[in-house]
């Protein structure tokens, strides 16, 4: 395991290229075993593979030589795209180092130029030149008066702007190359966005002969796209090597066709590579999974490359259970050696502050680091789960997510109450579909039933069915409200299909004032897609329109279909959210966004762990016990020699920034000076502050991110650095006043007759559940018996001197980054 | 994280495209933290931009009709008692009571025709974003204004002093009181504020100078905390700010750019003193903010927000206008003057204006109630094609009839005049919805 890194670098570096004489080549176009080119405008991006002397597979479309027999049927550039010339059958060959493969194709029509549909050929040139992007004429304005559809989701409506509108003066079919469409493409007339089509490019050509043909919008016999595939759909690559892909297009004809150059590629982690215009990606040197999103005419679909480091697994921890199995054999696969587990003083400190928001407290850390008990961690993880702590962390976490905010004085009862059903619900260990079925299928009044209070925040049926979608589906389907969602499946009329299902939720006033009581209006659930003004049914996304009885409750239909145990959705964005909240990243990453496009970067562990989590009953405290007891969760933050880069792969612990709550509490704990906060029992934690009406009284809890309630988004949660968070931490009033307070650690530790090294001792297990180091005693002890002058130059005395050295030893344990993460 | 769609390459402020950045000294890409793009820069050499903004917000919306756009063919029920002034450039009048940004008026654009406000409420949430705060939809958190989009697109300019800088206080009416929201960017990209929470941050508070650096070498020695537990860039960006938290604390120089006693008694005296106490439930009338922006904006600061007065005057209109107007054009003339005297005008662009604009009716009370259909704005210096008036109302100043300029489009221009690819940068809200900083406003040809 201490073999040096270098080593290793020139270990790959020496598998790359010497050994990268292929055994054996394969040459595809398709898939398919012979490729079949119709019309002048076929084209064929061809893909060669290598199959290396040890097995490993290789892209060797541009390393390859092409020719083709006989000649004057096609040509093969050195990029490996087919361009045909004449009728006739022909073999392609691709040659690397003396290794061979070929490919047969046919040609037919090679003369012949096919009526061009618009949408399938023209709209998709002003994807890919990004004319009709969400900045540029894509947008709801259009641009300059020139609107194009979002993406070229609206071919109907392109062609009206282009042809009909401004009395058809953008283009000229008379002289088709002094359209102004084009004009302005090539910015031979200036252009906004500047050049976006080169003349001499085939896209131009074929929209110079669109404009000539006299604008065909095509038939409505054409075929349509129906799916898009793109070749290969997974590879094991090496660092910073390519990959080309090819992108087929299935049509509804039975045709497939070369999209190549027409899809759009974006990888979903941009650190760790990325992909040109002709589908070429290239990795980066960071290993680890990434998905290329393959967009083409409103279709997706993902290749996915694996980055594997490449060092050899020479032993791992014991597993402790089904999520050590498959993080260590996506370890293995990946040549990722894990780091050691960590020790009892970082575990103790990990889970205290992972399941119930707080530092361990003295005694909890002495007996624990003194207990022999071969199960005490497992001990530990069951008496968090059983502390109250647990229930107020995680309420303060949902809390947040269900937007229980405080917009005026008068929602202060509604917001306790809703707190407390939540508080309670974690406590009593509530199964999750139940929690999340009677917060969904919540009626009266919220006195009575807390949970209403969610829709008392959330009132219009369209951020109810996203909000429902983001926090329980992973699911963000805000943009199909507009358009068809560019990075997924889901249409404008999936999205108001699914908001059907609150189309019947009522809201009659009560007694009181401003109050407001949900009911079920009876009624068949039905929403208006405002796309095309039709009325539609409740479904879920992919169960197709439901059938529910006017009298019965869509909410209640809904929660039956997310409490189905095949329901794809439900349970994986649950264990996802937690497997976030203790590993500090999703297995998929963002937690809320679980499209296709972005793949968890473990399938099987989150198949696994949502398996387990629905056969346990949905039960919160059992999966949080299978997250905290696995030796995954339990390895050292501290990475070996190799494993520095992972990212993704749980490898070791990703180490994470205390939250602004759990600071708060942390540093009033270390300094001995519990806050309060208005209307609020003395000594409460911020962690257990029902709602977000105390922010605004605390500038800690707002310039270190606390959650405004305002969305159903983790991400509200802001844990970026600042420098008003800097500023604070170490300067603050409050802080200063902290830490020379009377009643506070610094005055008590220098009144302690103890020595210095036995409270420093004491201070260490306090702050970071360790004891110091050698080196660290003797630099606080060098600096408490260090003579200080007062602010009037004279020496200060013993005690003044010591209680200030005690300050200043406090004031940098709190801003030291130990003592800030959770690692 | 920011995000720029399509293959085409986005750009940020200072025009340096985004994959410029991430190519710089192999650092690693995505999720680039403001530090890290601060250290990319640094690494590369890249030279800042000096582009700075100055916003001020006339709290409570002045009336247009009294200031740049005088009705004299309008019944006097409409037209009011003041008369027009020339100014020194040919052919555009102003208010007889702004007789300093008259004799100016070559280095300033007024606008006529500012329009954008949907309902006529009172908030600065327009004039510090461009969009209005009610009768729009806005993405959870809400919009964040340009003071914040700058310190998250835009290099700093120097570590000691923060980028952006709300000058007002807390006003009874809160909106009067702020200097502009960071909506779904988060607090880390607020405004510092000199009058409110966070400010008494920025100077020790009961440590000598002497025991902060002690203690700094202190926490130098105990914080040997493995650095590489975390490669998110988290726990760098924490050292960085630190640093310059240090830097802050340590120099003196953003106290001494908030301290006018500095400046040259013949300085101060241009810009006049006003009067630091809010204005009713307003922004106060505190003719040396101007000067503090001026002075913060060559500390280092890439924007600097200001809320003047309150001129909602619903009743006795034109009596309570002379407790503002001459402070203001007293105010604001010194420092756009200030500004081309020290040859700042190129770098820094200044923009002054209300929510809206008042009805063209005196009222019974002899006020002038909100009137969301037109209203007005002056902008300077940015290199700006200034002495040109732009805009034109109606006869009774009640509609615009030429050039409706909605607020969008003067952050369109400011954004990409600051280097900002207005069609590509967006910024994600907290759905993960890719925002653009303008809702698809041009920047103004008429000023670039």
């Amino acid at each position: 395991m201490k073999r040096s890194p270098i080593i290793l670098t020139c270990l790959l570096a020496f598998s790359a290229t010497v050994l990268a004489q292929p055994a054996s080549l394969k040459i595809e176009a398709t898939g398919a075993p012979e490729l079949t080119l119709h019309g002048k405008d076929a084209r064929q991006q061809l893909l060669v593979t290598a199959t290396l002397a040890d097995g490993a597979v290789r892209d060797f479309t541009h390393q390859a030589a092409y020719s083709a027999a006989p000649a004057g049927i096609v040509n093969v550039d050195a990029n490996g795209i087919v361009t045909p010339l004449a009728d006739g059958a022909v073999t392609i060959t691709a040659e690397a180092d003396g290794v061979k493969s070929t490919l047969a194709v046919h040609v037919e029509g090679a003369a012949h130029e096919a009526p061009i549909n618009f949408a399938n050929q023209i709209v998709p040139i002003f994807t890919k030149a990004g004319c009709n992007a969400g900045g540029c004429h894509g947008k709801a304005s259009g641009q300059n008066g020139f609107k194009l559809s979002l993406l070229g989701f609206e071919p109907a409506e392109d062609y009206e702007h282009i042809v009909k509108e401004a009395r058809g003066r953008r283009v000229f079919p008379a002289s088709p190359e002094n359209s102004l469409l084009l004009l302005k493409g090539i910015n031979s007339t200036p252009h906004g966005g500047g050049k976006r089509l080169d003349p001499k490019s085939d896209d131009y050509a074929l929209l110079v002969r669109w404009i000539s043909q006299g604008l065909p919008y095509g038939q409505e016999s054409d075929p349509k796209v129906t799916k898009i595939e793109v070749l290969p759909k997974q590879r094991t690559m090496t660092l910073k090597s390519e990959q080309q892909l090819v992108a087929l297009a299935h049509y509804s004809d039975g045709t497939v066709h070369d999209v190549t150059r027409s899809a759009l590629y974006e990888p979903n982690e941009k650190s760790m590579a990325e992909a040109d215009e002709e589908g070429r990606v290239k990795l980066f040197d960071q290993p680890g999974d990434v998905a290329i999103m393959v967009r083409y005419q409103g279709k997706v679909t993902t290749f996915r490359a694996t980055a594997p480091l490449g060092a050899t697994v020479a032993s791992l921890p014991p597993s402790h259970n089904y999520i050590d199995d498959l993080v260590f054999a996506k370890l293995k696969a990946m040549g990722m050696p894990p780091s050691e587990p960590c020790d009892d003083a970082t575990f103790i400190r990990r889970v205290s502050l992972d399941i119930a928001g707080r530092l361990p407290n003295l005694e909890e850390t002495q007996r624990f680091l003194a207990d022999t008990d071969p199960v005490k961690r497992d001990k530990l993880i069951d008496d968090l789960l059983a502390s109250p702590e647990y229930a107020d962390y995680f309420a303060n976490k949902w809390s947040a997510l269900l937007r229980n905010k405080r917009t005026k004085p008068a929602d202060a009862p509604m917001n306790f109450g809703f707190y407390d059903w939540i508080r309670d619900g974690l406590r009593a260990n509530k199964p999750y579909n139940v929690f999340v079925r009677e917060l969904l299928s919540a009626s009266g009044d919220v006195a009575e039933n807390p949970p209403v209070a969610w829709y008392r925040q959330v009132k219009e049926p369209q951020q109810e069915l996203e909000d429902t979608a983001q926090l329980f589906l992973g699911m963000r389907m805000q943009c199909a409200q507009c358009h068809h969602h560019p990075f997924e499946k889901w249409s404008q009329n999936d999205y108001y299909s699914f908001g059907a299902f609150f189309s019947q939720v009522g809201r009659k006033p009560t007694t009181t004032k401003e109050n407001e009581a949900i009911f079920h209006r009876r009624g068949i659930a039905t929403a208006i897609n405002k796309k095309t003004k039709q009325p539609v049914r409740p479904a879920a996304l992919i169960t197709g329109p439901m059938e529910i009885p006017a009298d019965e409750d869509p909410r209640i239909a809904l929660a039956d279909w997310m409490s189905e145990r095949a329901n794809p959705f439900f349970a994986r964005t649950l264990v996802n959210r937690y497997w976030k909240h203790f590993l500090n990243r999703g297995i998929v990453e963002p937690e809320d966004d679980m499209r296709e496009t972005n793949p968890p970067s473990n399938p099987e562990l989150l198949d696994a762990l949502a398996q387990h989590f629905i056969e346990g009953g949905y039960d919160l405290k059992t999966l949080i016990r299978d997250i905290t007891r696995s030796q995954t969760y339990q390895l050292s933050a501290v990475p070996n020699h190799y494993n520095g880069p992972d990212r993704q792969n749980f490898s070791r612990y990703y180490a994470k920034r205390l939250t602004a709550e759990v600071l708060f509490d942390s540093i009033n704990e270390v300094t001995r000076t519990p806050s309060g906060f208005p209307g609020m029992p003395a000594g409460t934690r911020a962690i257990s502050l029902p709602d977000n009406s105390f922010n605004a009284g605390s500038y800690f809890l707002t310039v270190f991110g606390r959650p405004e309630s305002s969305s159903a988004c983790e991400c509200e949660r802001t844990q970026e650095a600042s420098l008003a968070q800097a500023l604070h931490l170490l300067n603050a009033k409050d802080i200063q006043d902290k830490l020379a307070s009377d009643a506070g650690a610094a005055a008590k530790l220098a009144a302690d007759p103890r020595s210095d090294e036995e409270k420093l001792r004491q201070l260490y297990l306090i702050a970071y559940s360790r004891a110091p180091e050698a080196r660290e005693l003797e630099l606080a002890k060098a600096h408490l018996d260090k003579p200080r002058k007062g602010t009037d130059g004279m020496p200060l005395d013993a005690a003044k001197s010591k209680r200030m050295g005690y300050e200043d030893i406090l004031w940098a344990i709190l801003n030291t980054k130990e003592f800030l993460f959770n690692h | 994280m920011l995000t720029i769609p399509g293959l085409r390459t986005g750009r940020f402020c200072d025009g340096i495209a985004r994959r410029d950045f991430l190519k710089i000294g192999g650092l690693v890409m995505g999720g680039l933290s403001l530090p890290q793009i601060l250290r990319a820069e640094a690494q590369s050499g890249i030279r800042k931009s000096p582009k700075s903004v100055i916003m001020i917000y006339m709290a409570g919306a002045p009336p247009h009709q009294d200031l740049f756009d005088l009705k004299m063919d309008a019944p006097i029920e409409y037209r009011g008692p003041y008369k027009p002034i020339s100014t020194n450039v040919p052919g555009i009048q102003i208010s007889e009571h702004m007789p300093h940004c008259a004799r100016i008026m070559d280095k300033l654009v007024p606008i006529r025709t500012m329009t954008g406000s949907v309902t006529g409420d009172h908030d600065s949430h327009i004039c510090y974003t461009g969009r209005s705060a009610k009768g729009v939809v806005a993405p959870p958190g809400g919009w964040p204004s340009i003071g914040s989009v700058m310190t998250k697109l835009c290099a700093a300019k120097g570590g000691e002093v923060p980028p952006f800088i709300g000058l007002a206080p807390d006003a009874r009416h809160p909106p009067y009181g702020s200097p502009g929201h960071p909506g779904f960017l988060g607090p880390s990209y607020s405004a510092f504020r000199p009058n409110g929470a966070g400010m008494s941050d920025l100077v020790l508070n009961g440590v000598t100078s002497d025991r902060l650096a002690d203690r700094q070498k202190l926490l130098a020695s105990f914080d040997r905390f493995q650095r590489d537990v975390d490669n998110s860039g988290l726990m760098s960006a924490l050292d960085v700010f630190d640093q310059r938290a240090f830097d802050v604390l340590t120099s003196s120089k953003l106290l001494n750019a908030l301290d006018v006693s500095k400046e040259d008694p013949k300085v101060r005296e241009r810009y006049g003193k006003g009067d630091p106490k809010n204005f009713g439930d307003g922004a106060p009338r505190n003719n040396e903010h101007f000067l503090v922006a001026r002075r913060l904006i060559e500390a280092g600061a890439r924007c600097v927000t200001m809320n003047f007065g309150r001129w909602d005057f619903h009743a006795k209109n034109h009596s309570e206008l002379l407790t503002h107007l001459p402070l203001f054009d007293q105010g604001f003339s010194a420092l756009v003057e200030d500004l081309h005297q020290r040859g700042l005008d190129k770098d820094v662009a200044v923009v002054a204006w209300g929510e809206f604009g008042r009805t063209p009716q005196i009222n019974k009370d002899a006020g002038r109630d909100h009137w969301p259909r037109v209203g007005c704005g002056v902008v300077a210096g940015g290199g700006f094609k200034t002495g040109q008036v732009i805009g034109a109302t109606d006869r009774l100043g009640g509609e615009p009839v030429e050039r409706p300029v909605h607020f969008g489009e003067v952050f369109a221009t400011l954004y990409h005049w600051l280097g900002i690819d207005l069609n590509n940068v967006t910024l994600p809200d907290l759905s993960g919805r890719p925002q653009y900083l303008v809702d698809g406003w041009q920047p103004m040809k008429e000023l670039i």
